[in-house]
């Protein structure tokens, strides 16, 4: 009989804080990209007779990641553990970690399904600790670099509570959006500055058990945590359909081959001995300091995009989109309100011509020079025909090249739309006259080509020709 | 016979070169003299032959840097010509103990896996006493990683010996600081203590050991043994040295987060003020050592040794004529839990902060090729540490294993709050006894023969019982020369005091030390002083 | 829980294998009975009967907030001599440290 089993998946995701400095010292918390072993001090190296000093910062951000996702608790008192063990990129012989004492216990992380539903997703820890050093493979030898040695990294684990490889990648999608959201981290995968390492078993559908599951780590991007946790999945049924069964192995993700290591056995790892850190006093969230980083929570993603719905009318994918990333949300706002609460218009306009401009660019909707004041004045202006739509579109990355307010480069360029009847009609019988072929094969039935047309007179108004009008006018012309 | 630069106090020494009566250069080329005559061969990591002459000197200097004193004397020397501030500590000789960082210079903890490291930083204490004029003569020897109570496991051999008698030992683990101040090598040494690695040391050489409170002076470059009993801490030949020392040193640190922001006070202003008023407490459980006997494990009960016994009562009747008030029978039962709580807890924080010598990083590797890095671990690891370090790696992993965690460290843990609340009691100045300091021995002997205790890791750690609650309990201590026994060793009597209380135990201390000036062993000298010209 | 009172070879070996440490025979057997004498000293520790209301101390001194010093500011300042720091190391290649490689099995 074939059973229906069902995946049951956990994510472990260690997130690199974007602090200036490293969270027990004073480098950088950002080498991307420098010459290895550039960026490293006593401290972080551990030197003998170094001691760490804790970042404010850090736990601030922390903090604010943990009131995100409704933290059961975040603690008055926590308190720094050693997690012991050899490893080269471990400069210590010990990792500063959070062990029962943590920052924060319990919360929820809300996961829209694409059926509409939402996973809750429960969140069972939530903690601080410092970042380990990055290891190259060589032929036969290891290279070590211990630049990211000490980064801050927040450790948030989820309980067991993932369906799919989809629901996987939809929650790192929607974590790294949170995070970019509170400003905490950028989330990049490819960069490190999000890692996730996924555990997963399968059980009879409908059951509740929990079977002895596998690690999958050092995956470095969504796609890959998607490939690999399918890859496992199918392992994993393979193993149980033949009659075998699944032992506890921590498995390594090959990007290239696409395929899966085994890397060492749970059984014998080592037993941390973890114990507070004595060089550390605990970490004491004074409940000012805990008002005042809840006060400053922002609406987060989800809520704010229920009230886009709610409020504008907007329909789930557009808001969806809107909501997408921070300040493209606080633009969108700012638009409407300057165009006095007409979100239909400022939502056409952003999803279609402004994001573009932001890809093109490469910018965040808050780094742009085009304001949602600017946005505003286009489209006001557009929808009195003052010009046309296209000298519109054009608009946007004129103002955003010169930062000139657009009335401005209107009133310069002459851009204003052309609505003069006479004008018209004389460019109209112009095109009609240099193209008679389409006149004919337009009387002859095609009636698509009065679009065509209507291009040729916008052609040679420069784009200003009022198309109304003119598809007006042509038709007028054509049908006579 | 006018006494040698060298042997002068460092008090003494700085005010002549602020005054400009004496050249840093003058006194650096007299501590020079001194360890010339006394110090015998440098103690080295090569494979140990002994030699006739090893029983007779002090061989304390790992390190001597001399190139690098001569440097910082004569810039002391311009500044003063200059009409510039030198610092409190103009010209004073200082000898550091090895297990402190002094960059560019070798920093190796006694230990053959550091033999070839040279520090690229300097310890907050060491920077803080350099700039106030000190000039560090050298590297002074230890237990290995600070491991023991003798100084004979250093990895560098010969050991250093008593300057009273060096065929005995001058204590551990900073035996290199007490013996140096002793002979006059240097005026002050910056030493640590974790378990009364000063305060015994001191008690055997005759000197002057003052341990801090907990978190009062900075622990950034101090190589970790035990992280939360760690005291940087100073030898010194006078309590106003001592206090002149710990005026440089103490004080908040942004290097380090366990040193407290407890403002400093001026611990020489009251130095003299004497002890009339002052409640000074006697307590029953200083007099006695319990511990299990080694082969049968059956706790043995006895006293300390009664010359010591005498010196500690002779101190209270010394203090009760110059006005204290003395209070016997001072409870302080949880004493006997100090050792076998030490065991664990310094155990399991060394082993930990032994991790990071790995041969990658600093320090030896093994040489040979290896097929992966847990073999290169091992060899490094296998060959770098002498067997003090292995011991003390190996108990902590014993005790920290998860699955006997409640049981040792958890447990000792709480023993520790006992101890802790022993003197937080005696303290209280609503309790029963309210005591201003605990009047103690230091040590149950004087100094042992070397060879004598080494080897046996539980005879030798009681060696400990009467220092180690403090360091429990984070309170300072204080250990002044008390006479000396019918050998004619010195003997240590020791004052402990409420947390950050430096300022009362020194002025206690100088009392005694005061009102003892000119009792008739005052006179005598260590026995390698004997026969020089000064 | 306090573990069993006596260290046997066994237990010894694991000690010695989670240490990374080498030993030759003597060194072992020397080593393992002075930690099971030790061990008869904590013993002494461990029959204590405290009361499990009594709290773990750390450090001795308590920490009460005018003690404690404030948290570092997220400020970067470089370290002035990282090539020192590097240039401790036995073995280097490219700015790297070099190590030997770690264990690796392929799944199937």
């Amino acid at each position: 009989m074939m059973v229906d089993y069902e995946p049951v998946i956990g994510l472990e995701t260690h997130i690199q804080l974007n602090t200036l400095s490293k969270i027990f010292c004073a480098c950088k918390a950002d080498s991307w990209g420098e010459p290895p072993n550039s960026n490293i001090c006593p401290v972080c190296t551990g030197l003998p007779g170094v001691l760490p000093v804790l970042n404010e910062l850090a736990v601030e951000k922390a903090a604010r990641l943990a009131a995100a996702v409704g933290a059961e608790a975040i603690h008055e008192e926590s308190y720094f553990a050693r997690k012991n063990y050899f490893y080269p990129d471990l400069p210590k012989g010990y990792q500063i970690s959070q062990y029962d004492e943590p920052l924060a216990t319990g919360g929820t992380f809300e996961l829209p399904l694409p059926d509409g539903s939402l996973r809750r997703v429960r969140i069972r820890k939530l903690h601080l600790e410092e970042d380990a050093g990055k290891t190259v493979q060589q032929p036969g030898r290891r290279w070590i670099d211990f630049n990211r040695c000490g980064v801050p990294l927040v450790e948030m684990v989820t309980g067991p509570d993932l369906r799919s490889a989809d629901e996987a990648a939809g929650y790192l999608i929607r974590l790294r959006q949170l995070l970019r959201w509170l400003g905490i981290s950028e989330g990049d995968m490819e960069k490190g500055q999000l890692r996730c390492d996924a555990n997963v078993s399968l059980r009879p559908a409908g059951t509740d058990i929990l079977n002895p599951k596998t690690e999958i780590k050092n995956v470095n991007s969504i796609e890959n945590v998607r490939q690999a946790i399918q890859a496992e999945i199918a392992r994993q049924r393979r193993q149980l359909e033949s009659g075998g069964t699944i032992e506890a192995w921590t498995l390594d993700w090959d990007e290239e081959t696409g395929t899966l290591r085994k890397m060492r056995s749970k059984e014998t790892e080592a037993d941390y001995r973890y114990f507070r850190e004595p060089d550390l006093l605990s970490i004491h969230l004074a409940p000012e300091w805990r008002a005042q980083i809840l006060a400053d929570l922002p609406e987060l993603p989800l809520a704010r995009r229920q009230r886009f719905v709610e409020a504008y009318g907007l329909p789930a994918y557009d808001a969806e989109i809107l909501t997408e990333e921070r300040s493209l949300s606080d633009y969108f706002e700012q638009a409407v309100g300057a165009l006095g609460g007409e979100s239909k218009s400022v939502s056409n306009w952003m999803m279609n011509d402004v994001l573009r401009l932001l890809r093109e660019r490469g910018l965040y909707a808050g780094q742009l020079r085009l304001t949602p004041a600017d946005l505003a004045a286009i489209i006001r202006m557009v929808d009195k025909g003052i010009i046309t739509t296209n000298t519109g579109k054009d608009l946007l990355a004129k103002v955003e090249d010169r930062g000139r307010r657009p009335e401005e480069i209107v009133r310069a360029e002459g851009l204003g739309q052309v609505s003069d009847e006479e004008a018209l009609r004389a460019l109209a019988q112009t095109v009609l006259a240099e193209n008679p072929e389409q006149v004919s094969a337009y009387r002859a039935g095609k009636a698509t080509l009065i679009g065509w047309f209507v291009g040729q007179v916008m052609r040679r108004s420069e784009g200003k020709a009022d198309p109304q009008k003119t598809r007006e006018i042509l038709d007028q012309l054509l049908s006579s | 016979m006018t006494t040698a630069l060298c042997d002068l106090p460092a008090r003494e020494l700085a005010r002549r070169v602020r005054k400009g009566e004496a050249r840093a250069g003058d006194i650096l080329e007299s501590a020079l003299a001194r360890i010339g005559a006394v110090e015998g061969r440098a103690p080295s990591p090569e494979a140990y032959l002994s030699q006739a002459d090893d029983r007779t000197k002090v061989h304390a200097f790992i390190t001597q840097t001399v190139d690098r004193a001569r440097r910082q004397a004569d810039e002391i020397d311009k500044r003063v010509r200059k009409g510039e501030d030198p610092g409190t500590l103009a010209g004073v000789p200082l000898a550091v103990k090895d297990i402190f960082c002094v960059r560019d210079t070798l920093s190796t903890a006694g230990s053959r896996i550091l033999a070839n490291f040279r520090a690229p930083y300097s310890a907050t204490a060491v920077e803080r006493l350099e700039a106030a004029g000190a000039v560090t003569i050298g590297k002074v020897n230890l237990d290995e990683f600070a491991f023991g109570s003798s100084s004979e496991s250093s990895a560098f051999l010969p050991p250093p010996g008593n300057p009273w008698d060096p065929t005995r030992v001058p204590g551990g683990s900073s035996g290199g600081s007490a013996a140096a101040v002793a002979a006059g090598e240097a005026a002050l040494s910056l030493g640590t203590d974790t378990a009364g690695s000063i305060r015994q040391p001191a008690a055997f050489c005759g000197v002057v050991g003052l341990k801090p409170t907990y978190g009062r002076v900075s622990r950034y470059g101090l190589i970790a043994f035990a992280s939360s009993l760690d005291c940087p801490s100073i030898a010194a030949r006078t309590v106003g040295d001592a206090a002149l020392a710990l005026q440089v040193i103490a004080g908040a640190d942004s290097h380090d987060a366990t040193a407290a922001a407890v403002p400093v006070p001026d611990y020489s202003e009251r130095l003299e003020a004497g002890v009339a008023g002052l409640r000074i407490g006697l307590s029953p459980d200083y007099f006695r050592l319990r511990y299990p006997d080694p082969a049968t494990g059956e706790v043995r009960d006895q006293s300390i040794e009664p010359d010591i016994e005498a010196a500690v009562r002779r101190a209270a009747e010394t203090l009760a004529a110059a006005g204290a008030e003395i209070i016997e029978g001072v409870p302080m039962p949880n004493t006997r839990f100090g050792i076998p709580a030490y065991f664990v807890i310094s155990r399991v924080e060394a082993a930990s902060n032994l991790h990071r010598y790995d041969g990658i990083k600093y320090g030896y590797r093994h040489p040979g090729t290896v097929a992966e890095v847990s073999e290169l671990y091992r060899r490094s690891r296998g060959r770098g540490f002498g067997v003090q370090p292995k011991l003390r790696i190996l108990m902590g992993m014993y005790v920290s294993a998860e699955q006997y965690e409640q049981g040792y460290y958890q447990q000792a843990l709480r023993v520790r709050t006992l101890i802790r609340r022993d003197f937080e009691a005696a303290f209280d100045p609503g309790g029963a006894s309210r005591l201003d300091a605990l009047l103690t021995p230091t040590t149950p002997t004087t100094a042992f023969e070397i060879g004598a205790l080494y080897g046996d890791s539980v005879l030798m750690q009681y060696a400990d019982l009467l220092t180690v609650p403090a360091n429990h309990a984070g309170v300072p201590g204080l250990s002044i020369p008390g006479g000396l026994d019918h050998r004619g060793l010195p003997i240590g009597v020791q004052l402990l005091g409420p947390d950050f209380a430096e300022g009362a135990l020194l002025r206690i201390g100088r009392a005694l030390e005061a009102l003892t000036a000119h009792e008739p062993w005052r006179a005598t000298r260590p026995r390698v002083l004997e026969g020089l010209g000064a | 829980m306090p573990g069993p009172d006596e260290i046997t070879p066994e237990i010894f070996v694991h000690l010695v294998h989670l240490a990374e440490l080498e030993l030759d025979p003597e060194e072992s057997e020397y080593l393992r009975r002075q930690l099971n004498g030790q061990l008869r000293a904590i013993r002494e520790m461990t029959a204590i009967e405290v009361d499990p209301s009594t709290p773990i101390t750390s450090h001795g001194v308590p920490y009460p907030p005018s003690a404690r010093p404030s948290l570092r500011e997220d400020i970067v300042i470089p370290c002035d001599n990282a090539d020192d720091i590097l240039g401790q190391a036995p073995e280097t290649d490219s700015r790297y440290i070099v190590v030997p490689d770690i264990p690796h099995t392929d799944l199937g």
